[in-house]
């Protein structure tokens, strides 16, 4: 275990050498905040009641959102597929290392590190905007923290699964970026899925997106609207469901995928 | 005068020309980034229609305008990434000094840097946005007047747009961050997706004075509909120009500076 420790303290050093970029980083994902959060906290005050959200909701809705939007969603396995393409992965897989747990704690710690400067960004911006702090519903805590777990490890492995195309393709940004697309917008963090209508709602359920990022910053932020409109044991199951498929499908194209590898000129 | 027009427009079709020959080599990948882009439009799309599912004005602006200001940022950005592509690959340029094999060229250098690179991919889009858009205001009740200056005025912002590219590869020449700086542009461009005054006062003054995106799109709109005062008309015309002088002045400053590295 000390030597995954060692790959966490390494990538937050590595973060440390390169403040500018990751400086840069947040404040593009702050400007990316701004849009949603101003839409909806303008149409929650004209319209009262929007599906159920007035000002307040929305407000503790996005706070959260922000706050564990890149706790959640930010990854390191991007890079896995381009170091496929240039034969880098050679020097991971020659160690007695786990490739799998390598990069979860890379993913460790660029979370921490996101969720750490994503405090003071929104702390900052509502003190200045003078926008109430909202409160949390404890009571839900234990659900909030079981979505989290299932949220992260989703996100994991199928950030894997989409970095281990760079097998077969060399073309390994434009299935990321279809997959971005569909999380920055099916997943919950340019808009709640609730206030959606009820049929489409429920079919988003279906899909794995809900589970990555709403469903955790929904538990925290105002779970009592949401758990008479859903039955939380089906959508445990759910989750659970796209977490054991995403996670053999991973296994499953590693295998094939280090199978199908060759590589020659390191 | 036109024997050098001529002859620019010569090889701008010829960069075009192998620039579609570049893109094309990697058809899967021009296919799902296309894919992609329909699909964020049409996502977005559909979340004006939600949020105006409950609401007929939102921040002083009805369903049609709101759709009308979506597909000027659409064609406002499409048409700018169209053109201005070759920026996003400057960097290398500079790193590796092959940046001195453009400037000792006989033409001049925005030609390779700023419209080397035209991505005729995106044209594709640019066509349904452009139809789109055109579709939506003669639908509406517009003057000729009007629709005039909302012409003048995309003009004006695709100006604006020029002199982001040109500012960001002035940066490049005296930092190298050019990277950062692009991707801050194209997220701040984002938040003119929607109507500037969605935002508090403080953000809404800074998006139209200091970083003019609101001039860019909403400006445009909001004279389409007559909501644009002759004040604002005068300013959005003195900031673009304004801009453009002072990234081609960025520009200067970095080409004197720029010292060639590497290869």
């Amino acid at each position: 275990m000390y030597k995954y420790f060692a790959v966490f303290i390494l990538t937050l050093k590595e973060y440390f050498s390169y403040r500018l970029n990751f400086l840069i980083w947040r404040l593009r994902v702050f400007i990316g905040f701004l849009v949603p959060f101003f839409l909806w906290l303008t149409v929650t005050k004209q319209v009262k009641n929007f599906a159920g959200y007035d000002e307040k909701a929305i407000i503790s809705y996005f706070f959260f959102s922000h706050f564990l939007s890149y706790f959640i969603l930010g990854t390191r396995t991007v890079d896995i597929a381009s170091q496929i393409q240039s034969g880098e992965i050679l020097n991971l897989l020659l160690k007695p290392i786990s490739f799998f747990r390598y990069h979860f704690f890379r993913d460790l710690a660029d979370k921490i590190l996101n969720l750490f400067l994503s405090f003071f960004e929104i702390f900052l911006f509502f003190e200045i905007f003078s926008i109430p702090f909202p409160s949390t519903n404890f009571q839900f805590l234990p659900l909030f923290f079981l979505f989290l777990i299932l949220g992260l490890f989703l996100n994991f492995y199928l950030n894997l699964l989409i970095s281990f195309w760079g097998f077969w393709s060399t073309e390994i940004w434009a299935p990321r970026f279809i997959f971005f697309i569909l999380i920055s917008i099916l997943s919950g963090s340019f808009f709640p899925l609730d206030v959606l209508p009820k049929e489409l709602f429920s079919l988003i359920l279906f899909t794995p997106f809900p589970y990555l990022f709403f469903l955790p910053v929904k538990m925290i932020s105002s779970p009592e609207t949401l758990i008479n409109k859903i039955n939380l044991n089906s959508i445990f199951f759910m989750g659970s469901f796209w977490l054991i498929i995403f996670f053999f499908l991973s296994c499953f194209f590693w295998q094939k995928g280090l199978k199908n590898f060759s590589f020659w000129g390191r | 005068m036109f024997k050098k027009i001529k002859r620019n427009l010569k090889i701008l079709l010829l960069l075009t020309y192998n620039s579609l020959k570049i893109t094309s080599q990697s058809r899967q990948g021009m296919i799902f980034f296309t894919l992609g882009k329909i699909l964020r439009f049409l996502l977005l799309f559909g979340i004006i229609f939600l949020v105006f599912s409950k609401t007929k004005i939102i921040a002083g602006w009805s369903l049609k305008q709101v759709i009308i200001l979506y597909l000027t940022f659409n064609f406002i950005d499409t048409f700018s990434q169209v053109l201005y592509r070759e920026v996003y690959r400057f960097r290398p340029l500079v790193v590796s000094g092959n940046l001195d094999l453009i400037l000792v060229k006989p033409y001049h250098p925005f030609l390779r840097l700023l419209l080397g690179g035209v991505d005729l991919f995106d044209l594709l889009l640019l066509l349904p946005y452009l139809f789109l858009l055109l579709l939506f205001i003669f639908q509406e009740n517009v003057s000729f007047f009007s629709f005039l200056l909302y012409l003048v005025l995309v003009v004006n912002g695709l100006i604006i747009a020029t002199a982001f590219h040109i500012g960001v590869l002035g940066f490049g020449l005296l930092t190298t961050e050019i990277d950062n700086v692009i991707m801050i542009y194209r997220d701040l461009l984002n938040l003119g997706r929607f109507p500037i005054e969605i935002y508090q006062q403080v953000i809404s003054l800074i998006f139209t004075f200091i970083i003019p995106i609101g001039v860019m799109i909403t400006f445009p709109v909001k004279a389409l509909f007559g909501f644009l005062s002759f004040k604002n008309i005068v300013f959005s015309f003195f900031i673009s120009f304004f801009l453009l002088w002072l990234s081609v002045k960025l520009w200067q400053i970095g080409l004197k500076r720029y010292q060639s590295a590497g290869g």
